[in-house]
């Protein structure tokens, strides 16, 4: 079941990714509706990193596409804001949690201009939005993990984009801040933004999101949540790897190089 | 013990070196180089013996260019071996520096009768040779001592990088992805600072020598690391850490009648112990340990 | 050449015992450094080799001269305290380890040249030696040095030895070795004196600064031979010694040269070929294994296009139209050509190509591939039909005899692929 639409913000033309010579996505072709709250599930190991890796141009595809706006990543850059994991930096880093939240102001800045007040105002607007307003001056390493992410979140607030990629953002956080979160999102959403959301959780996903994507290493499924969210489509993405897939990605491993990149 | 002017000058030209070192050692740490730092101070010394050769000098432009290229190359081999080799990082490090500082060695060796530069200046520089080192123009004026004039390029060109780029580097070290998600380059971003780290390892390579630069690089950023929770803030006392170093180090290696590139080291590493014993329980895992101990006692 | 038959005959007492020396050292520094290198703790050995320093110093102050005994001590116990240090540090701040090592390392340095610099101003001249332990001269080894170091490096292989499947499960998997009982912390503790002692037996003949070679680098090469660990260090040990009696002999006819530099020359040399010869992961051998596998991909295409014009009920092609279909190929399809009809699966008569009853069941078997891959697609993936003949034309090349009957039966033996061409068939062949 995979719905494709007119006008989409964005389009995923037959994306298929390895890294190193281990395939993790499959020939994935898919498009997205403008405004609409997307969640991305599947199992661990799935591709669902992998896909808006791909899509921020954070790693390189062995083929496909994939268009945001209509437009190549590099015209789009400024509407376009991504949310990596939260384990990926180190919070050791020593910055407070305001630092963190300007480094959304920068790309507006462009080389060797410095961030003033106005940005600072915006981040700290930012930071108010995420309810971190009181924790602004604290060390980013004295935060507790449901502050790092939200502190992640003002961040991409302040990038005053379009259209969010978010990889987990609800991983170690607790649920009223992930309630509290989702209602955020849907103010955005509202506002005609885009959120697309890497999940793991299908319980909840049937009633946050409007629109999901089920990976499994291939694109199981893609469509409004009520016509996607069934028992024979949740067996498939969660239901183990399609054998020949798994077999053929060994075959590509042992070759000594990856025939798939050209 | 006396502060005269040689020891002003001194102690001035390792002062400059040590923070010129430290700003970028700071980003070096925070970037988990340090030991690429490592590398690229061991592998510059084929560079210097081969630009001294050409150039016959130990100054001037073919130095800084020959012997800063091949700390590139070496970063560049460093990141050709993991990447493309596939062969595991710490040892593609250890590789490419140990070969590229034997062949440097013998180089030197070979060539011992045609450049004035021996094992021990690799090893720990000649600081206290600055001050007699002058720099006289052709027309026979004495300007001063020329070591100290390279120190002040490379402090100015050091601070001038990081508080250009300081927004750059913040977030290419801080969350690279992120950076190149905004189209930051990040990789332009790296091999900028690995330029600016060679050069730096060059140019105070005659006061320091080449192993010694390490020390100054790595262990000011460190133990003013344990102390801040600001980036610039870890700048500053990285900073002042250097000149304290560069003091101390002056008047310890004066009161042992030692190497002053040694005695900075080891300064530098009283400080950093220090720090490291005082800040032992700040992580929290050692926290959190520390307080279940307490409580399993209680 | 006088002076290669004088060394290699071993008639001097002198060059027998410094060859001895410098292959134990060898041998047991490849040894270590095959666990360590497999540990990822390389650059820890690189610290050690560097914080031996002061301890020589120190040994050279209470000593007085080169006794070395003193000197192993002194050097093993400042060796010993740096990697305590390293894992002190590490474990109680936040400090990243990379950072830690690279501090410690060059502390240690510095304290040892402080204390260099003190002892030359002191103008010992028994203390003339002191520089060899810097860069290394396998040359001044005398006998008493060669019993001492002899004995440790020794010591080294044989506890290795003793404790190799130990060692083994903890390099591999360091939990598992917990899980089945073993005393991993006195393992580790056991294994980290060895570096320590390793890097200690070096220090004369290689020196401080680049004794983190014969660690580090005879694994890495070996590594691109093997995967088997008794064969690692065997290669490893090989290399290393290879690499360590061609240095004694440089700096033994060319007595300024220190020793250290050229055993690591020689050492980086095998390793870098190995990065690059390596029959199993070489760079030269992936590139052929890509080139060949880019000429596999010209041939079956070359083949599709000919059974395509049978299909279309023609007897074969034009060479000439086989050319222009690839541009920019024009050598590499005439030469293909010529190989496929070399193999029988082409005839090439009067310009005009047609494909054999061996050409043409090959020909269809990568149609076959292709079409069942689509199929495939579509069924199980999801994917629109339109949208399946890209990836089509990379898998074609790929899908192995096995996956074509396993793709065969998940699809239930299908006639038509999505396009409704038909998937053709050897009718021999079920």
């Amino acid at each position: 079941m995979i719905q494709h639409i007119e006008n989409p913000v964005v389009e995923v033309h037959d994306l298929m990714v390895s890294y190193g010579q281990n395939p993790v996505l499959w020939n994935v072709d898919l498009s997205l509706p403008a405004g609409s709250l997307v969640g991305i599930l599947g199992p661990n190991g799935a591709g669902k990193s992998t896909l808006i890796k791909a899509i921020m141009g954070l790693v390189e595809a062995n083929s496909g596409y994939s268009k945001l706006f209509d437009q190549e990543l590099n015209q789009v850059r400024n509407k376009v804001s991504y949310v990596p994991q939260r384990e990926s930096v180190d919070w050791d880093f020593p910055a407070s949690a305001l630092d963190i939240v300007m480094m959304g102001t920068y790309h507006h800045l462009g080389l060797l201009k410095r961030p003033g007040k106005k940005e600072k105002e915006l981040a700290m607007d930012c930071l108010d939005k995420v309810n971190m307003k009181n924790f602004a001056g604290r060390q980013i390493s004295e935060l507790s993990g449901g502050q790092q992410q939200r502190v992640f979140i003002a961040r991409a607030l302040a990038q005053q984009a379009e259209l969010y990629f978010m990889d987990e953002p609800f991983a170690g956080v607790d649920m009223s801040t992930e309630k509290a979160l989702i209602e955020l999102f849907r103010e955005m959403t509202a506002e005609g933004k885009t959120v697309i959301v890497v999940h793991h959780d299908i319980y909840s996903a049937g009633k946050y999101f409007d629109w999901l994507i089920m990976l499994n290493m291939h694109l199981v499924a893609s469509g409004p949540t009520a016509e996607v969210l069934t028992e024979e489509l949740l067996t498939k993405t969660y239901g183990g790897k399609l054998s020949t897939l798994a077999d053929l990605g060994e075959i590509i491993k042992k070759s000594g190089f990856n025939p798939l990149k050209d | 013990m006396s502060f005269d002017q040689n020891a002003f000058i001194i102690i001035l030209t390792g002062s400059m070196i040590a923070i010129s070192c430290g700003l970028l050692g700071a980003f070096l740490m925070l970037r988990k180089m340090a030991m690429t730092g490592d590398a690229i101070s061991h592998a510059v010394l084929p560079g210097i013996v081969i630009a001294f050769l050409i150039s016959g000098s130990r100054h001037g432009l073919t130095m800084v260019i020959g012997a800063g290229l091949v700390g590139l190359i070496a970063t560049a081999c460093i990141e050709y071996l993991t990447q493309k080799v596939k062969l595991q990082s710490d040892a593609s490090i250890g590789i490419t520096f140990t070969s590229l500082f034997a062949i440097g060695i013998i180089l030197i060796t070979f060539l011992a009768n045609q450049i004035d530069l021996d094992q021990d200046c690799v090893l720990y520089g000649e600081i206290a040779y600055v001050p007699i080192d002058l720099w006289i123009t052709k027309a026979g004026t004495i300007m001063g001592p020329r070591t100290t004039y390279l120190a002040v390029i490379n402090l100015v060109l050091a601070i001038a990088f990081v508080s250009l780029f300081y927004k750059e580097l913040k977030l290419s070290t801080f969350d690279p992805e992120f950076a190149a998600t905004i189209g930051l380059s990040t990789a332009g971003v790296n091999y900028g600072l690995m330029g600016m780290v060679s050069y730096t390892t060059v140019s105070s390579f005659e006061a320091v020598g080449a192993i010694l630069v390490v020390a100054l690089l790595v262990v000011p950023p460190a133990t003013a690391f344990l102390w801040t929770k600001n980036l610039k803030k870890l700048l500053t006392v990285t900073a002042i850490l250097g000149v304290l170093i560069s003091f101390l180090g002056y008047y310890l290696a004066y009161l042992l009648n030692s190497s002053i590139a040694g005695a900075m080291a080891s300064v530098a590493g009283v400080f950093f112990f220090v720090s490291v014993t005082l800040n032992r329980h700040q992580i929290p895992r050692i926290k959190s340990k520390m307080r279940r101990l307490r409580e399993e006692m209680a | 050449m006088e002076d290669f038959l004088y060394f290699f005959s071993f008639q001097d007492p002198n060059v027998l015992m410094v060859v001895i020396g410098i292959s134990l050292l060898s041998i047991s520094a490849a040894m270590v450094g095959t666990f360590t290198f497999l540990d990822k703790k390389a650059l820890v050995g690189d610290a050690i080799s560097h914080a031996v320093l002061p301890g020589v110093c120190l040994a050279f102050m209470f000593s007085g001269n080169k006794n070395p005994y003193w000197i192993v001590s002194g050097a093993f116990f400042t060796g010993a305290l740096s990697t305590y240090v390293i894992s002190w540090v590490a474990r109680y701040t936040k400090l990243k380890e990379d950072t830690v090592i690279a501090s410690v390392l060059s502390i240690f340095f510095g304290v040892g040249i402080v204390l260099m610099t003190q002892l030359q101003q002191t103008g010992n001249a028994s203390l003339s030696g002191l520089d060899h332990f810097i860069f290394g001269n396998a040359i001044s080894i005398v006998r008493e040095d060669l019993w001492v170091y002899g004995a440790l490096a020794t010591c080294i292989i044989v506890v290795l030895l003793v404790f190799y499947k130990e060692f083994k499960v903890m390099v591999f998997n360091r939990s598992f070795a917990e899980s089945i009982g073993l005393p991993v912390k006195r393992l580790d503790f056991v294994f980290n004196s060895l570096m320590v002692l390793a890097v200690v037996t070096g220090i004369q003949a290689i020196g401080v600064v680049l004794m983190a070679a014969l660690l580090i680098t005879p694994a890495a090469a070996a590594k691109f031979w093997t995967d088997r660990l008794s064969r690692l260090l065997f290669l490893a040990v090989l290399f290393s010694l290879i690499s360590g009696i061609s240095g004694a002999y440089i700096s033994f006819s060319l007595p300024h040269m220190p020793t250290g530099p050229w055993v690591v020359v020689v050492l980086s040399i095998i390793a870098f070929l190995s990065f690059f010869f390596s029959t199993k992961k070489g760079i030269l051998t992936r590139w052929v294994s890509r080139r060949k596998y880019q000429s596999k991909i010209h041939r079956d295409h070359i083949l599709k296009a000919l059974y395509q014009a049978e299909e279309h009920d023609k007897k074969g092609l034009p060479q000439k139209d086989i050319v222009d279909n690839f541009p920019g190929k024009v050598v590499k399809t005439h030469r293909t050509l010529r190989q496929l009809k070399k193999k029988g699966y082409i005839t090439n008569d009067r310009e005009l190509v047609a494909l054999t009853s061996t050409g043409n069941s090959e020909a269809k078997r990568i149609v076959r591939l292709h079409r069942l891959w689509e199929l495939y697609m579509t069924e199980y993936m999801n994917i629109a039909p339109d949208h399946v003949h890209e990836s089509a034309e990379k898998f074609e090349h790929i899908i192995t005899p096995e996956l074509e009957r396993q793709l065969d039966k998940s699809l239930n033996f299908p006639k038509e692929d999505p396009h409704q061409s038909i998937i053709p068939r050897d009718q021999n062949k079920p």
